[in-house]
């Protein structure tokens, strides 16, 4: 049965010179589990919030969304169509968990009773027993994504509509957030609109993959045959490199068969047609230890004298105009280590060595001025002012840059990051990406020998991603030394030079990508979990592709 | 019809209560009364509040402004008696009404003393940021272009704070209008009042420009 | 610990109501000296150790203060102690002094374990009925004003880490929180709508919400708020008889020691009392099933 049917659904803001949506067709089965993607600003969250009456934004729209055969304007019940937003923190209304479970039932007017039932029945579904009666503020960004998603199922809707619900996520979470979302699909039998830019897990699991360009719909099928068609379609697409490992490496081979789409798929794709004849890549050099950039020895840190430590002895040295990518778990320290280097928390005990100079002997600002930068995790948390050029112009104030010098600085760090066009946007207006890379020119700005980057790749896409990487090389180029905390393992196969792995405080290794991946056995890329058989070194899709390659099929 | 037997009931129990507990104190009855007085001056505001529609926005927005405000409190902590709360309450009320204004301060009040602890002072506290932020709201015009006047009246709302404040000191100490003890009380406390007046000037200066500019903005965006 | 935080909200609400009233409202000796000395046991029921140590260092100076300084604004009364620049300090002013301080410190403390007891939830509980949309405004700001002292934080460091205003003078620090402000508006306000949104979805402004809670009515709490009842309305009939009224000026009255009198101050020092006797029952109870097993 169809549940949803929207037939020439074309819509434009106010003001706007051109459509945000045009001519949308496409309908959504009872049942199904129906993936929308496409690079950021191609109008996904303006088609979902137009699915959803209430949500709807204000402009002009033409066409029919029609819900279980009425048109859309008839649908009375607001709980009918559930919808998870991309923020896990700005969706939560009220301050405790129970209260936010029985938000929706409230406002329907459901008696108490009916609600304690409701709400213990979706607690115990999705595990929330063991922190129901806790304040919501006091959540992990998973829990409270978790929370957002069964406070919307408390109201039994027919239909999920889920806008990236996990872009603000670690990976972690994020593929539990989307276990649950099968969990709900195979058990309960909901039909899920999701939309997505990360697509490792989502892709194997969706029933239908429909892509969105430029408010059209460039494609409507089935996950196998979307990397097909959209590489014939459009060979130079930026969602080619979203797509998941196994799908990127079965294009780049050419081989007549169906595409796989998770892991185990591709690794029996990869041993089906390959041989190892090296055992290993050559591994690439080992970078030549120059000069000391930064250095941790023997470094300890704790929040408070009766807490646990959250550093135990990290050492580790930095070299200059290198990219240093440090990974880990969630709460192993990763953070906190980048905030001992910026100076920001203090070791109590342990040196660290900014430059060869201890820390400590840097007063006032001069730690920050023309030597060390961060860039926060949130890039909202960098802007204060109301334009981009304002945020921009205010760092080289404090620098003390003459005032006819500042109008050509902010000309060519905002050329250099091809955000000239976004200068006099509020901040806020922007996208993601856009903010990162705002975010970054207000810190490079300051002319930092070392620029450190606490989670660079959350929340933006693929498309963004790469740029971010081309962005750092050139900076290395430059000679800046990059640190970088991430949990993207893609990320810092591709981007760094060498990766360190935190655990429980301290640091554990220290190599170049391909030797450091090549001896994890799970904490890996999924290209390399599907090769590794063949090459154990074998990292990136690239290089999966280019063994394949040299090896030559076993036909 | 339920919002008219509201309205009556709160004619006939508001009286009655007031003078119920006047016979019941008779040593303390003015301190009861002006105890009743200021939480009672609430009632209002905040009945039509709740009968009339409001869109989930403005909700949203008063909820923020609060929290805003209550934010400012607990930041600048340290510093005693330097407090944007009375700021930020007037800004509120130039940009979103008097309506918005009192309902703002008030909340902040009740709010910011789950912090800072309740006590008999909590519904001085409301009834002033109230009315502080309501007055703002009525002299929106004047106030929103003229800086020397908004610098004023954050001055004499300083003052105004202190002065309700310490009618209850007085009331509740002595059960009548000691005009000495009136007099000690704004004494003692004339260090803070000069305190609450420049921290108010202060922040309305800075601040009133550019959260305004933020409102107008948030405004326009979301249609408001 | 803490026997009186799993009432009910209503009962514990009438309870504190009723305290506070007789306390603020009744200036009687014994019935505040009773107030303070509830008081002072709950809250010791309440606290670790070295926090009541320290309320002792709070409370005992401001004790002193109220104290001392009545007899200085107020000349009334007819046994002069002594003469201060020519104006009597008298008996009577001095001993209303100390009864002012008696009620002073004692509705602090009772409004110390109102705070402690009464947390936000039980308030809006309370009050969610009456005022919907007003206990969801506040409900709301609860929730966001944790997240926005994170935020905040976050900002400074942010902020810091960039070299703006790292300097520790003082006009950086005050300029650095300022900007920190005016940005937590923008942030706020931006989340604000999407917060919204996500209740609009929810199907929030619709009429007839109901109020949904955790909190159950037992019968021990009926039995609770009973007792609470006819222990309050004991001083009450007192206060209308006049038993209650007591004056400092010109003359300090005698204690009543009528059987009327003394069952008001029974009855109220029951009502005061209540609490710590029932947080002593809980842990008497407690220690003997632990012996039983």
């Amino acid at each position: 049965m169809e549940l949803l049917q929207v037939e020439n659904l074309s819509f434009r803001y106010p003001k706007a010179e051109q459509n945000a949506l045009e001519e949308i067709g496409f309908s959504v089965e009872s049942g199904e589990f129906t993936l929308l993607c496409g690079p950021s600003g191609c109008g996904k969250t303006t088609l979902l919030r137009l699915l959803k009456k209430e949500l709807a934004p204000v402009g002009e729209k033409s066409g029919q969304i029609i819900y279980q055969g009425a048109p859309q304007e008839a649908l009375e019940d607001a709980g009918a169509i559930g919808f998870v937003q991309q923020n896990p923190e700005s969706q939560i209304v009220t301050d405790k968990v129970w209260h936010e479970l029985a938000f929706g039932l409230e406002n329907m007017g459901v008696p108490t009773e009916v609600i304690r039932r409701r709400v213990g029945e979706m607690a115990s579904f999705f595990g929330i027993q063991g922190w129901f009666r806790q304040k919501t503020d006091e959540l992990s960004g998973g829990q409270k994504q978790l929370l957002n998603l069964a406070s919307v199922m408390v109201m039994q809707p027919n239909l999920l509509i889920l806008d990236e619900p996990t872009s603000q996520l670690d990976p972690i979470a994020a593929a539990d957030f989307i276990a649950t979302l099968q969990k709900i699909n195979r058990e309960l039998g909901l039909t899920i609109l999701l939309a997505e830019h990360r697509l490792e897990e989502v892709f194997p699991i969706a029933d239908r993959v429909l892509i969105l360009e430029k408010g059209r719909i460039l494609l409507d099928d089935d996950p196998r045959k979307i990397g097909p068609r959209l590489s014939e379609l459009r060979p130079n697409h930026p969602m080619l490199h979203a797509l998941p490992s196994a799908v990127r490496i079965w294009q780049g081979l050419n081989i007549a068969e169906p595409c796989p789409l998770t892991v185990r798929e591709g690794r029996d794709f990869l041993e089906r047609h390959f041989t190892s004849r090296a055992e290993t890549l050559p591994t690439s050099e080992i970078p030549e230890a120059g000069e000391t950039a930064v250095e941790l020895k023997n470094v300890w840190f704790r929040y408070e004298k009766d807490l646990p430590d959250i550093l135990r002895g990290v050492s580790l040295k930095v070299y200059r105009g290198e990219i240093f990518c440090v990974l880990g778990g969630n709460g192993v320290g990763k953070t906190t280590a980048l905030n001992v280097i910026a100076g920001l928390d203090r070791a109590y005990r342990g040196k660290v060595l900014i430059g060869g100079k201890p820390i400590r002997e840097y007063k006032g600002s001069a730690l920050y001025r023309n030597n060390l930068a961060l860039l926060p995790q949130n890039p909202q948390t960098v802007f204060v002012k109301d334009t981009v050029r304002a945020d921009l112009s205010e760092i080289l104030e404090t620098m003390e840059i003459p005032k006819k010098e500042r109008a050509a600085r902010i000309q060519a760090v905002a050329d250099r990051l091809g955000i000239s066009d976004l200068l006099d946007r509020h901040p806020y207006d922007l996208s993601g990406g856009e903010q990162q890379k705002s975010a970054l020119a207000k810190v490079l700005l300051s002319e930092p020998k070392i620029l450190l980057l606490d989670e660079p790749t959350k929340g933006i896409d693929a498309f963004a991603k790469q740029n971010l990487r081309e962005i750092l090389r050139e900076l290395k180029q430059d000679g800046i030394t990059v640190i970088l905390v991430t949990h993207d393992v893609e990320f810092a196969a591709e981007a760094a030079d060498r990766c360190a792995f935190v655990f429980d405080g301290e640091i554990l290794s220290a190599d170049p990508p391909q030797k450091f991946f090549a001896e994890n056995n799970f904490y890996t890329t999924a290209a390399n979990r599907m090769a590794r058989g063949l090459w154990k070194n074998a990292v990136t899709c690239e290089q999966v592709i280019a063994c394949c390659r040299a090896a030559g099929g076993r036909q | 019809m339920k919002k008219w037997i509201s309205y009556g009931v709160l004619c006939l129990l508001v009286p009655a209560v007031v003078l119920c507990g006047a016979l019941l104190f008779p040593a303390k009855q003015y301190a009861w009364i002006s105890f009743c007085v200021a939480l009672l001056s609430c009632l209002p505001v905040f009945l039509q509040f709740e009968h009339k529609k409001v869109s989930t926005k403005r909700l949203i927005l008063i909820a923020s402004m609060t929290a805003l405000s209550v934010l400012g409190r607990i930041l600048f902590t340290p510093i005693p008696g330097f407090k944007p709360v009375t700021a930020m309450v007037v800004i509120t009320a130039l940009y979103f009404g008097s309506e918005a204004g009192f309902l703002t301060g008030s909340l902040s009040a009740v709010i910011s003393n789950f912090w800072f602890g309740q006590g008999p002072w909590t519904p001085f506290q409301m009834f002033s940021w109230g009315i502080l932020g309501m007055i703002a709201g009525l002299l929106a015009g004047p106030l929103k272009r003229s800086r020397i006047l908004l610098a004023i009246y954050g001055a004499l709302s300083g003052v105004l704070y202190s002065v309700l404040m310490d009618v209850w000191t007085v009331l509740w100490a002595d059960g009548f209008f000691n005009l000495s003890r009136y007099f000690a009380a704004l004494a003692s406390a004339l260090p803070f009042t000069a305190i609450y007046a420049v921290s108010n000037v202060i922040f309305l200066l800075l601040l009133c420009k550019p959260i305004g500019k933020i409102l107008e903005r948030v405004q326009t965006k979301y249609a408001l | 610990m803490k026997a009186f935080a799993n009432v009910h909200p209503a009962v514990s609400m009438t309870y504190f109501l009723s305290v506070l009233l007789v306390s603020m409202f009744l200036s009687h000796p014994v019935l505040q000296a009773e107030a303070l000395l509830g008081g002072i046991l709950f809250c010791a029921t309440l606290q670790k150790r070295g926090a009541a140590l320290r309320d002792i260092g709070f409370y005992l100076p401001l004790f002193l203060m109220v104290a001392v300084t009545n007899p200085l604004f107020s000349h009334n009364g007819v046994t002069p102690l002594f003469f201060l620049n020519g104006n009597p300090v008298t008996l009577e002013a001095f001993l209303y002094g100390i009864s002012l301080a008696v009620m002073v410190i004692g509705v602090l403390l009772w409004c110390k374990a109102y705070s402690e007891i009464m947390t936000s939830d039980k308030f809006l509980y309370l009050f969610g009925k009456a005022i919907p949309k007003l206990s969801l405004v506040l409900s709301m700001a609860l929730r966001f004003i944790p997240a926005y002292l994170r935020q905040s934080r976050r900002v400074s460091r942010a902020q810091k880490a960039m070299g703006l205003y790292a300097g520790k003078n003082i006009t950086d620090r005050v300029k650095n929180r300022m900007r920190v402000f005016a940005a937590m508006v923008s942030w706020s306000l931006e989340n604000a709508m999407e917060t919204s949104a996500s209740m609009k979805a929810r199907g929030y402004g619709k009429k007839g919400r109901t109020n949904f809670s955790l909190f159950r009515f037992r019968s021990a709490d009926g039995v609770l708020l009973g007792v609470c009842v006819l222990l309050l309305a004991v001083p009450l009939v007192g206060a209308v008889a006049g038993i209650t009224e007591f004056t400092y000026y010109p003359r300090v009255d005698n204690i009543e020691t009528t059987p009327a009198a003394l069952a008001v101050y029974t009855a109220f020092g029951l009502l005061s009392l209540l609490p710590f006797i029932l947080e002593v029952k809980e842990a008497l109870v407690w220690n003997y099933y632990r012996s039983k097993i």
